[in-house]
């Protein structure tokens, strides 16, 4: 158990070891919740027909509320990177996960995203904004200038996320080359 | 800012040595193989976290020891105490900066700054265009982490780029344009920038060579530099869309050899003395003056850039300028800063000692003793 628990990402082998002791000290019926929950984890889980978001139905909660706008999508990397969004309560539309970004060395290229996935979605026409939330690494910026490329031809906005200072984080407390980054990225107030 | 003092716990051939620095010259005397260089070695360490040499920690580590340590005490302002703390049996170096670990060389940018003078040196002008690249990435980066992070970011793009032109090269049946174009965008996106920083940096640090000739080195010859970007573009064209077209219209080349053909990673520096090309025309000596005044600049420029006076080690140079010109270098050090000198022999720099404020040692098998 130890074992399996160190390959999870993030543990190492001492929080292995106090996992494993918690489990086997936990209540029977604590257990059997979480035996359930990681059985339940393989069997009722899958990826949303929509936007691949992970969902125990076809359809994603997301999708398929009507309190959200579906002409505006958000491209995000992973399913795991919309409970980060969504935690912001923010935004209002709908989103898109490509399933990874453009990765030559690794073997990814534009076949295994979900890209013709994303064009079908913009095909209908129904879209009027596509918004690339993708890492802001070297990785992350080529796909969104590929995905730049591919959404051209349609008649919608294509925006991305804004990079710079966070929010409470002083500018003292800001490395050099966020600062600069945030710096040619400016925007224009007066 | 100044070393202060330095001390070293089975580093390279030291098992434990001492030294406290004079804040003018400092003059560091022994034969070859008795431990001068590790110690401008182990400066440069605690001032930008690399090994200048690249060398693997193992062979950092005095033979058959569990561990090295190094520490250094800077001052300025205030004190800084810096300790790189290698274990073999982990395998794992750390570097602790006033009692936090820094894990990124990014962050002690513009904290510690340092010029080394080597013998190596000469690769400066008359190596490859690697080796000046490689000096101004080195010049740039200790005062700008934008320029850092830019480097950094455009040398995964070529990596990621190579194995791409690759993959098209052994599958010609799949397609595999639209990745390419996305890359090639990103490499002239981060490209673009690097190059427009290499020339700003360039035009401005041509001015300190100038005056380094004429003020320190008292030549009466001139220099020149000149950037060669993107195959000889102008410097005042507009460089993304000139990265552009000549990418693009290299691109079956690139894909036949699976080569990233057009890029910064190709730039080049002419060097020139009297208007000609100091690489097909320099002498010997014209070429050692080069070098001294390059470094001497870096000195200055990185002297305003950070507001603060780097440290200038010299390894073993002396001996390659004459006595003449080393006692001139050596006066003009002492105004500026702190050097710290390393030479085979004093006799013919027995005049050194008379100055002011500085402080000799002598090595021997790795015990160094004031003299």
């Amino acid at each position: 158990m130890i074992e399996e628990f160190s390959k999870f990402p993030g543990i190492g082998k001492k929080s292995a070891q106090r996992l494993a002791m918690y489990l086997f000290r936990s209540k029977d019926q604590d257990f059997q919740k979480f035996v359930d929950a990681v059985v339940a984890l393989k069997r009722d889980l899958h990826s949303c027909q929509i936007c691949y978001n992970i969902t125990e139905k076809a359809i994603c909660s997301i999708c398929g509320s009507e309190k959200r706008d579906k002409s505006v999508i958000c491209v995000v990397e992973e399913a795991s990177d919309i409970l980060h969004i969504e935690r912001a309560n923010e935004f209002r539309g709908v989103y898109h996960v490509l399933g990874g970004v453009l990765m030559p060395l690794k073997g990814i290229y534009k076949e295994e995203l979900r890209i013709q996935e994303l064009l079908e979605r913009v095909k209908t026409g129904n879209v009027l904004e596509v918004i690339l939330a993708l890492n802001p690494d070297t990785e992350g910026d080529t796909t969104s200038l590929m995905l730049m490329k591919e959404l051209e031809r349609f008649p919608l906005k294509v925006t991305r996320l804004a990079r710079g200072i966070p929010i409470g984080g002083d500018l003292e407390f800001s490395d050099d080359a966020t600062i600069g980054r945030a710096m040619a990225g400016r925007i224009t107030v007066k | 800012m100044i070393v202060r003092r330095l001390t070293l716990h089975d580093f390279r051939i030291h098992h434990s040595t001492e030294m406290e620095f004079s804040p003018k010259l400092n003059f560091i005397v022994g034969g070859n193989g008795q431990g001068k260089t590790s110690l401008i070695e182990a400066i440069y360490f605690l001032c930008t976290t690399k090994n200048y040499k690249g060398a693997p920690d193992t062979d950092l580590l005095r033979f058959g020891q569990p561990g090295y340590t190094v520490h250094g005490v800077f001052e300025d302002a205030t004190e800084n105490n810096v300790h790189i703390r290698f274990l073999a049996d982990e395998n794992r170096r750390i570097y602790i900066k006033d009692g936090k670990t820094v894990h990124r060389a990014a962050d002690i940018i513009g904290a510690f700054p340092v010029v080394l003078l080597t013998p190596e040196d000469h690769a400066l002008t008359q190596g490859a265009p690697a080796d000046r690249r490689k000096f101004i990435d080195s010049v740039i980066s200790q005062y700008s982490s934008v320029y850092l992070d830019n480097i950094l970011e455009y040398a995964k793009v070529l990596k990621q780029r190579t194995f791409l032109l690759n993959r098209i090269k052994e599958n010609p049946g799949r397609s595999l344009t639209a990745e390419l174009d996305a890359f090639t965008e990103k490499m002239i996106l981060t490209g673009s920038a690097v190059i427009r920083q290499r020339d700003e940096f360039l035009q401005e640090f041509k001015s300190f060579v100038e005056e380094v000739y004429q003020e320190i080195m008292r030549e009466e010859e001139s220099p020149s530099m000149h950037y060669q970007f993107l195959e000889g573009a102008a410097p005042e064209s507009d460089i993304s869309a000139l990265f552009r077209q000549k990418i693009y219209a290299r691109r079956d080349d690139e894909i036949r050899r699976g080569m990233n053909l057009t890029g910064p990673h190709r730039d080049d520096i002419d060097f020139g003395i009297n208007g000609k090309s100091l690489k097909s025309f320099g002498s010997q000596g014209q070429h050692k003056t080069f070098q001294v005044a390059l470094r001497f600049a870096q000195f200055f420029y990185l002297k305003q850039r950070s507001g603060k006076t780097p440290v200038f080690l010299l390894d073993d140079v002396f001996g390659e300028l004459d006595a003449h010109r080393a006692g001139h270098i050596s006066r003009y050090l002492r105004q500026v800063g702190q050097a710290i000198i390393t030479m085979t022999d004093l006799s013919n720099y027995a005049y050194l000692r008379e100055m002011n404020e500085s402080r000799m040692f002598t090595v021997s098998a790795g015990t160094v003793t004031p003299a």
